[in-house]
């Protein structure tokens, strides 16, 4: 399996943390994986990206023309990264900040108002949670075991932080 | 030894580092690789050992340049256009043969350029902006779980040879994160109670100098430094070779921009075209020997670099008028991505052979 | 009957190789006769800087690194810090010249004294470049005439000097800050006891000590041996005040 994913969005929406728990959840998986921020000024500018790559052999293209996937959590990253993706490829899309709009019809759009989940979930911080959630269902064979246990590399011995981003995670997993 | 963690390229620098011993760390913040001393700032206070925020990289190189003298493992890190501050304390640390490792995480230039990635500073570190004749031992990793075994190597070569080691990253490996064990540092200690200044309790005083007013002796001192630089030649090239053994086609290239040239290889084979790889993991000593014996079988030989044709001069020297040398290359940011790579390999070889 | 001999830490059958009347001689002098004095030679590590003091390995019997130009202070930073993180106190000070240390390696210089590094400097100012000829340096004062002003430093297109000691004084992290002269034997007396005192701070771990010495400079001055410390006497110790600016003991 090789797969490749662009998360995007603004900062404060926790698009490095996902990018680490994606990578490390394919590591734990026993995959090969690359994870590749974007990074300094850029981040200042209030939109972050970062790439993940995993590979089934030694690792190669850290980055790629066209991903498999592309997560947006807002209408500048959905503009930006939508021809980012592979034709028969996905972009989910956070329709809370961007607008509903099919411009290809070569790729899959996933539009799911994920900023409103995570409000009525009870914190807006769970945005990055849910979008996981989703990409996790589209990508199937990750284990639930490893899920938790990436979050906790990541998260750390916050307990009951963990707990709430899992309960997202799996919101957003039984979503579609 | 531990499991694997994610690791950033710049954390595993410093964590190796840290693990073989390194006790004195100065440094100046620029981006792309000022993770390396704020992983290390608490660490390292935390153990007592040496860590200045020094007042800039001319500080922290000199800094660097006291704290060899007294035989301690020494790191300094920057990137490119605050490594050309460093210059001329790398010329004395030759001279005065101090075991150094600098760690350039490069970045985009020339002049301040930008915090985007590169490998622009090829020849900054293999022929170096600083005077006279030295050399220094120039480390190439390629992806994190080699940044940590570079490390490694990088601070025993200087102890071994009592001279400057850069380990030449790019900010690309410096950020990313992937998956690398922090095993155990493999190298002995070297040594070096016969040089260090620690007091002349016991024995009579040292002197570590690079000025000899002595035509004669200055002359025989820049001899003994070639024939330090003979044996490095001779003992120290490090390459990986891949697929190049029946290879039609030898693509050329170094650091992590190597990972994407393999890929273009793997393409190429399962086209039933004979391509290999050929990268120096050491960039000083280059591999010139061997090279050059590839080069009597194979036709084609394609650099590919992100700069414009630094690593391409001893590419050339290597394979002298054996086979043609061709070059793709792209200055600074987003690393050439395989597609580009193929299209661009595509034009190249259909000017040399009409079959494909 | 008093006996003079060559201080321990002079090494034997060396000679100066400053010019004659040079003040560098007695400087170092002092500085061997302080360590031995303090029972330093043993655990000291020099740093030398590029000028006249360069050479300094030649003549002080002591471990010597020489420093590439003004970064004294940052080479013995790394020295007496690297010593600390293996768990030795080594005893670690810079011989600069004014150009080196006040010029190119103002801000090696002044940082290690802001940072409170525990070493010791000590800077000759001889108010030019001397090793290259007797250029105007940091250090030249107004009116000065040097092979770079040959009309004499002028303030509307020169600049002014610096005062090295005053400005040292100013960091909270330095110990002691003074200037001395060496133009008669009660000042060359002071000048052992200010280095003895700087020394005696660095000892004691109470951070950046650091005394500026007015030394002459008779061949670029082009004046006689003589002549030269009258001028110091008369001209300089006006402009370049003598004493201790800053003295954490006395705060």
């Amino acid at each position: 399996m090789n797969k490749s994913f662009i998360i995007s969005g603004s900062g404060g929406q926790g698009v490095i943390s996902i990018g680490q728990i994606l990578a490390n959840i394919f590591m734990l998986s026993n995959k090969f994986v690359s994870f590749c921020p974007c990074y300094g000024a850029e981040m200042r500018g209030g939109a972050v990206n970062c790439e993940i790559n995993t590979s089934d052999s030694e690792l190669l293209c850290l980055q790629n023309e066209k991903v498999d996937f592309v997560i947006a959590l807002n209408q500048a990253s959905f503009d930006k990264f939508l021809s980012k993706v592979k034709e028969n490829g996905t972009i989910i899309v956070n329709s809370s900040l961007a607008k509903i709009n099919k411009t290809r019809n070569d790729i899959k759009y996933i539009f799911a108002p994920i900023t409103q989940e995570a409000i009525k979930l009870g914190n807006i911080k769970m945005t990055n949670s849910i979008a996981l959630g989703i990409l996790s269902k589209l990508i199937g064979e990750l284990s639930i075991d490893n899920i938790k246990k990436a979050y906790e590399r990541i998260l750390k011995n916050k307990t009951e932080l963990i707990q709430k981003n899992i309960e997202a995670y799996l919101f957003g997993f039984n979503s579609i | 030894m531990s499991e694997k963690q994610l690791l950033k390229g710049n954390i595993a620098i410093a964590k190796a580092a840290l693990n073989c011993g390194c006790s004195c760390y100065f440094g100046y913040p620029i981006t792309p690789q000022t993770e390396i001393g704020e992983f290390l700032s608490l660490e390292m206070q935390e153990r007592n050992l040496a860590y200045v925020c020094a007042e800039s990289e001319i500080g922290a190189i000199n800094m660097a340049l006291g704290a060899a003298s007294t035989g301690a493992k020494v790191m300094t890190s920057s990137s490119s256009c605050a490594v050309s501050l460093m210059q001329e304390a790398l010329s004395y640390a030759c001279s005065d043969e101090l075991p150094i490792v600098l760690v350039n995480v490069m970045r985009a230039g020339p002049g301040q350029g930008y915090i985007f990635p590169s490998q622009g500073d090829y020849n900054q570190s293999t022929i170096g902006g600083g005077n006279g004749d030295y050399k220094i031992i120039v480390l190439s990793p390629s992806n994190v779980q080699e940044c940590i075994e570079l490390t490694y190597k990088a601070f025993y070569l200087a102890q071994k040879y009592r001279n400057p080691v850069i380990l030449l990253a790019d900010g690309l490996l410096g950020q990313m994160a992937e998956p690398a064990k922090l095993f155990d540092n493999p190298y002995p200690n070297i040594d070096n109670t016969s040089w260090i200044l620690n007091g002349s309790n016991g024995r009579k005083s040292r002197s570590i100098h690079s000025l000899e007013p002595s035509q004669l002796k200055l002359n025989q001192h820049i001899f003994n430094l070639h024939k330090k630089y003979q044996a490095i030649e001779q003992n120290e090239v490090d390459y990986e070779e891949y697929l190049c053994d029946d290879a039609d086609i030898i693509i050329t290239s170094f650091g992590s921009l190597a990972r994407h040239s393999k890929a273009v290889c793997n393409h190429y084979r399962e086209k039933g075209i004979k391509m290999g790889l050929f990268r120096p993991k050491t960039l000083y000593p280059f591999p010139y020997k061997r090279l050059n014996e590839l080069s009597k079988k194979t036709k084609l030989f394609i650099d590919i670099e992100m700069n414009l044709g630094q690593m391409l001069r001893d590419v050339r020297l290597s394979i002298l008028s054996n086979a043609q040398v061709s070059f793709i290359g792209k200055p600074v940011g987003d690393w050439l991505k395989k597609e580009e790579l193929i299209n661009a390999i595509d034009n190249i070889a259909k000017e040399q052979y009409a079959s494909i | 009957m008093q006996v003079f001999s060559t201080p321990k830490t002079i090494k034997e059958n060396s000679s100066f190789t400053f010019c004659p009347g040079c003040d560098h001689g007695v400087a170092l002098k002092l500085v061997a006769m302080v360590l031995d004095e303090l029972n330093l030679q043993e655990q000291t590590i020099a740093v030398a800087s590029s000028g006249c003091s360069v050479l300094l390995y030649d003549f002080l019997d002591v471990d010597c690194i020489e420093s590439p130009h003004g970064r004294a202070c940052a080479v013995a930073t790394g020295i007496k810090r690297a010593h600390k993180a293996q768990g030795n106190n080594k005893f670690v000070f810079t011989y600069q010249g004014d150009g080196d240390f006040a010029s190119i390696g103002i801000s090696e210089s002044l940082h290690s004294a802001l940072r409170g590094e525990n070493i010791t400097a000590i800077c000759i100012n001889n108010t030019n470049y001397g090793m290259t000829g007797g250029q105007m340096g940091p250090t030249s004062t107004l009116g000065q005439i040097t092979s770079t002003s040959p009309l004499g430093r002028n303030k509307e297109y020169h600049g002014f000097p610096i005062k090295t000691a005053e400005h040292i004084a100013l960091c909270d992290g330095a110990s002691f800050s003074a200037r001395v002269a060496l133009y008669d034997v009660k000042n060359i007396i002071n000048a052992k006891n200010t280095i003895k005192k700087a020394f005696e701070y660095q000892k004691e771990g109470l951070g950046f000590s650091f005394v500026e010495i007015l030394s002459s400079c008779p061949t670029n001055w082009k004046l006689s041996p003589q002549d030269s410390h009258k001028k110091i006497e008369e001209e300089l110790s006006k402009t370049y005040k003598l004493g201790i600016f800053k003295d954490i003991k006395n705060e």
